[in-house]
C-alpha cells in the first residue's frame, strides 16, 4: 500500500478561543484529493495547519511523512501552494513574479527563470508572461497563480478554489490543466472547492468537512465503479412483461411507471443482454442511462448528518 | 527543446543555500525599488554631502592647494563635532529615504495578500522582515555608514597613524552610531508599512513621527516643565546616543542611557507591531 501523503491523527486546531477543526482523522493515499465543505466547515484552517501556518492544538498532522509542528519547513519545500484570494504583486511581470517564487523555494537564479518560461507556457500564460499581472484578467490571475505553485515541481500541490470566478470556458481550462497534472501522475493534488462538479471531474477521493469534522470519506473512483450497474430505462411497445424478462436474467428490478425501469446489472450481465432481450421482444428501448450517487447527492447526504 | 513545447516535469537540481535566501527577495525590492527615477536621483543627491566632506578633508590637508587661496593646513577642525554633524544630515536623508522607501516594500504584499505565496513556501517570517529590512537598512548604511567610514579612512590616511589611532573612538561612535539608525529606521519603515497599507499615507506618518514627536516633545516640556516629552522626539534620543557615542555629549534632553533605553523600547514596540501585522491572512472557512 501506498504511504499516505496527509496523515491526520485527532486534530484539534484552535483560533483563538474557536475550536476550527475539531479531531479530524483522515488518511489520504489518492493522486488527487478534494476537499469540501460549507463556508465554514474549516477547510482553508486545514490547509493553513498542513502549511504550517497554524499550530495543532491537539493531535497530529503528517504531510508526506512531516510533521506539521516540527517539520514546517521540509513539508513547505515539498509543496506547491495556490491560494484562493489575489495573492501577487500588481505592478511585476508574471515572469519575475514566477520566477521570484522558484527562488524562495530553493532553485537557482538560472533554473529559477528557465522553469518559470516553461510553467508559464504550460499553464498556458506564455505569450504574456512578459505582461504585468495587474493588468490580467480574472482567468490569467488564476493561471499565474497556479504557475507559481507548480515551478518548483512540488510534490504535493494545493489549490484553493482553483475555479473560483472563472467563466465557463477558463473553467474548462482549469479543470483540464488539474487532469492533465493528474495524469502525469508525478505530483499529489489537494483541492479545496466549492463546486462540486470540479471535485467530481478532477478528483479519486473526496473529503466532506462540516462543522471542523469530517463527516464524509468518499473514494469517487470506487464509488463511480460500484455504482455505475444501476440502469434506468424508457421503453416504448413493451406489453408489461420486459420488466419480468429482466428479472428472469437475474437483475433486481423494479418499474417506477408504465415504460420505466429500474434495475441493477448483476456480475455477468452486461447492457448488451438487456439490448438482445429488448430486440428479441421488439421493445424500443428509448433511453438509457447509467445512474449513480452523484457527489451532489453524496454531499447533501453529508450535510444531513 | 523549446520552452513553449516542454510539458511540465518536476525539479531534481541542487538547491541554494536556505542561510541566504533572504537576499531573493531583497534583490528583487531593490529592482522595484530603483524603477521610480525620482527615487534615484535623490538617492544619488544623498551622497552630494558626504562628497562635499571628503573634498573639504583632503582639502584641508593640502598644503599646495590652499596656498593658492591664502589658506594653511587645517583650517577646518576634524572632530567628534563634525562627524556627529555629518551624521545629523546624514540622518534626516536616511528618514526622507525611509519614508519613500519603506512603504514600498510591505504594503503592496499586505495589500495584494502575497504574504501567502511567501511564507508558503520554505520561507519563515523572519527571513521575509529581514529580506526587506535589508533593502532600507542596505539603502541607509550606504548612505550614513559607508560614507562616515570613508570619511574617517581617508583623514586617517591624510593625517596619519597617530590620528587614527587617537581617534579611533570616532570610528567606532560612527559605526555604532549608524548601525543605531539603520535598526530604528528600518524597523519603523517596515511597521508603517505593515500598518498603514496606503503607501502615501504609511510615508506621511514616518514623516510625521519625526516631526511630530518633536513638536509634542517641545509642548510637553514646555507646559509641564519637564523633560519627559524628549521621549517621544525619535530624532533627539537617536542624537543623544550618538553624542554619546562620538565623545560628544548632547547637553540638553535625556542622558544617553535612558535615550538609548527608550530606543530599545522604542524598537521592542516596532517589532511588536510587525508582528502582529505580518501574518498570513486567516480565513475561517
Amino acid at each position: 500500500m501506498k504511504p499516505p501523503v496527509i496523515e491526520l491523527d485527532n486534530l484539534h486546531v484552535k483560533i483563538g478561543k474557536r475550536e476550527i477543526l475539531r479531531g479530524l482523522n483522515l488518511e489520504l493515499r489518492g493522486l488527487t484529493v478534494g476537499l469540501l465543505g460549507p463556508n465554514g466547515a474549516g477547510k482553508s484552517t486545514l490547509i493553513n495547519t498542513l502549511l504550517g501556518f497554524w499550530k495543532p492544538t491537539q493531535g497530529t498532522a503528517r504531510v508526506m511523512g512531516y510533521d506539521v509542528r516540527t517539520d514546517a519547513r521540509k513539508i513547505r519545500a515539498n509543496i506547491g501552494y495556490m491560494p484562493e484570494n489575489d495573492s501577487f504583486i500588481a505592478n511585476m511581470p508574471a515572469i519575475s513574479f514566477v520566477r521570484m517564487a522558484a527562488e524562495l523555494s530553493g532553485l537557482p537564479p538560472d533554473a529559477a527563470l528557465e522553469r518559470a518560461h516553461e510553467a508559464l507556457f504550460y499553464v498556458g500564460l506564455g505569450e504574456a508572461r512578459y505582461r504585468v499581472l495587474g493588468a490580467y484578467s480574472l482567468g490569467m490571475k488564476q493561471m499565474a497563480k497556479l504557475a507559481q505553485a507548480i515551478v518548483h515541481g512540488p510534490k504535493l500541490v494545493i489549490l484553493d478554489e482553483p475555479t473560483n470566478g472563472l467563466d465557463p470556458q477558463a473553467r474548462v481550462r482549469m479543470i483540464k490543466l488539474i487532469q492533465e497534472m493528474r495524469a502525469l501522475g508525478n505530483m499529489h493534488l489537494v483541492i479545496c472547492s466549492h463546486l462540486l462538479r470540479d471535485i467530481e471531474e478532477t478528483c479519486e477521493e473526496a473529503v466532506i468537512l462540516k462543522a471542523g469534522q469530517v463527516v464524509h470519506y468518499s473514494n469517487l473512483e470506487e464509488e463511480r465503479s460500484s455504482n455505475r450497474r444501476f440502469v434506468e430505462l424508457e421503453t416504448e411497445g413493451d406489453d408489461g412483461t420486459f420488466a419480468d424478462a429482466i428479472e428472469l436474467l437475474g437483475c433486481a428490478c423494479a418499474v417506477t411507471s408504465p415504460g420505466k425501469i429500474k434495475t441493477v446489472l448483476p456480475e455477468g450481465i452486461e447492457l448488451r443482454d438487456i439490448y438482445r432481450l429488448a430486440a428479441d421482444r421488439d421493445v424500443q428501448l428509448r433511453r438509457l442511462n447509467f445512474r449513480r450517487d452523484s457527489l451532489e447527492d453524496i454531499f447533501l447526504k453529508a450535510m444531513e448528518k | 527543446m523549446a520552452v513553449y513545447k516542454r510539458t511540465y516535469r518536476g525539479y531534481s537540481g541542487p538547491l541554494t543555500s536556505p542561510t541566504w535566501r533572504f537576499t531573493v527577495l531583497q534583490r528583487y525590492a531593490f529592482k522595484a525599488v530603483f524603477k521610480s527615477r525620482l527615487l534615484l536621483i535623490g538617492y544619488v543627491a544623498c551622497f552630494f554631502a558626504p562628497l562635499a566632506l571628503i573634498c573639504a578633508l583632503y582639502l584641508n590637508q593640502n598644503a599646495t592647494l590652499l596656498a593658492m587661496v591664502g589658506q594653511k593646513t587645517g583650517f577646518m577642525k576634524i572632530d567628534a563635532a563634525l562627524f556627529l554633524n555629518f551624521l545629523s544630515v546624514q540622518g534626516v536623508l536616511a528618514g526622507l529615504v525611509t519614508a519613500f522607501v519603506g512603504p514600498s516594500l510591505v504594503a503592496p504584499d499586505l495589500t495584494n495578500g502575497a504574504l501567502s505565496v511567501y511564507l508558503a513556501r520554505p520561507f519563515s517570517r523572519s527571513e521575509y522582515i529581514l529580506g526587506k529590512g535589508m533593502v532600507l537598512g542596505t539603502m541607509i548604511g550606504s548612505i550614513t555608514l559607508l560614507p562616515g567610514l570613508l570619511a574617517f579612512a581617508v583623514q586617517s590616511s591624510l593625517v596619519g597613524w597617530t590620528w587614527f589611532v587617537d581617534n579611533l573612538y570616532l570610528g567606532v561612535g560612527i559605526t555604532l552610531s549608524c548601525l543605531v539608525l539603520i535598526a530604528v529606521l528600518m524597523l519603523m519603515g517596515l511597521a508603517m508599512s505593515a500598518f498603514v497599507r496606503w503607501k502615501i499615507v504609511a510615508g506621511a506618518l514616518i514623516l510625521a513621527s519625526f516631526a511630530a514627536g518633536k513638536g509634542f516633545a517641545a509642548v510637553i516640556n514646555e507646559v509641564m516643565r519637564t523633560k519627559i516629552g524628549y521621549f517621544l522626539d525619535v530624532q533627539h534620543l537617536l542624537s543623544t546616543v550618538s553624542g554619546a557615542l562620538l565623545h560628544h555629549p548632547v547637553t540638553e534632553g535625556t542622558s544617553p542611557w535612558a535615550a538609548a533605553l527608550a530606543l530599545v523600547v522604542f524598537c521592542g514596540f516596532l517589532l511588536m507591531l510587525i508582528n502582529r501585522k505580518l501574518r498570513v491572512c486567516e480565513v475561517a472557512g
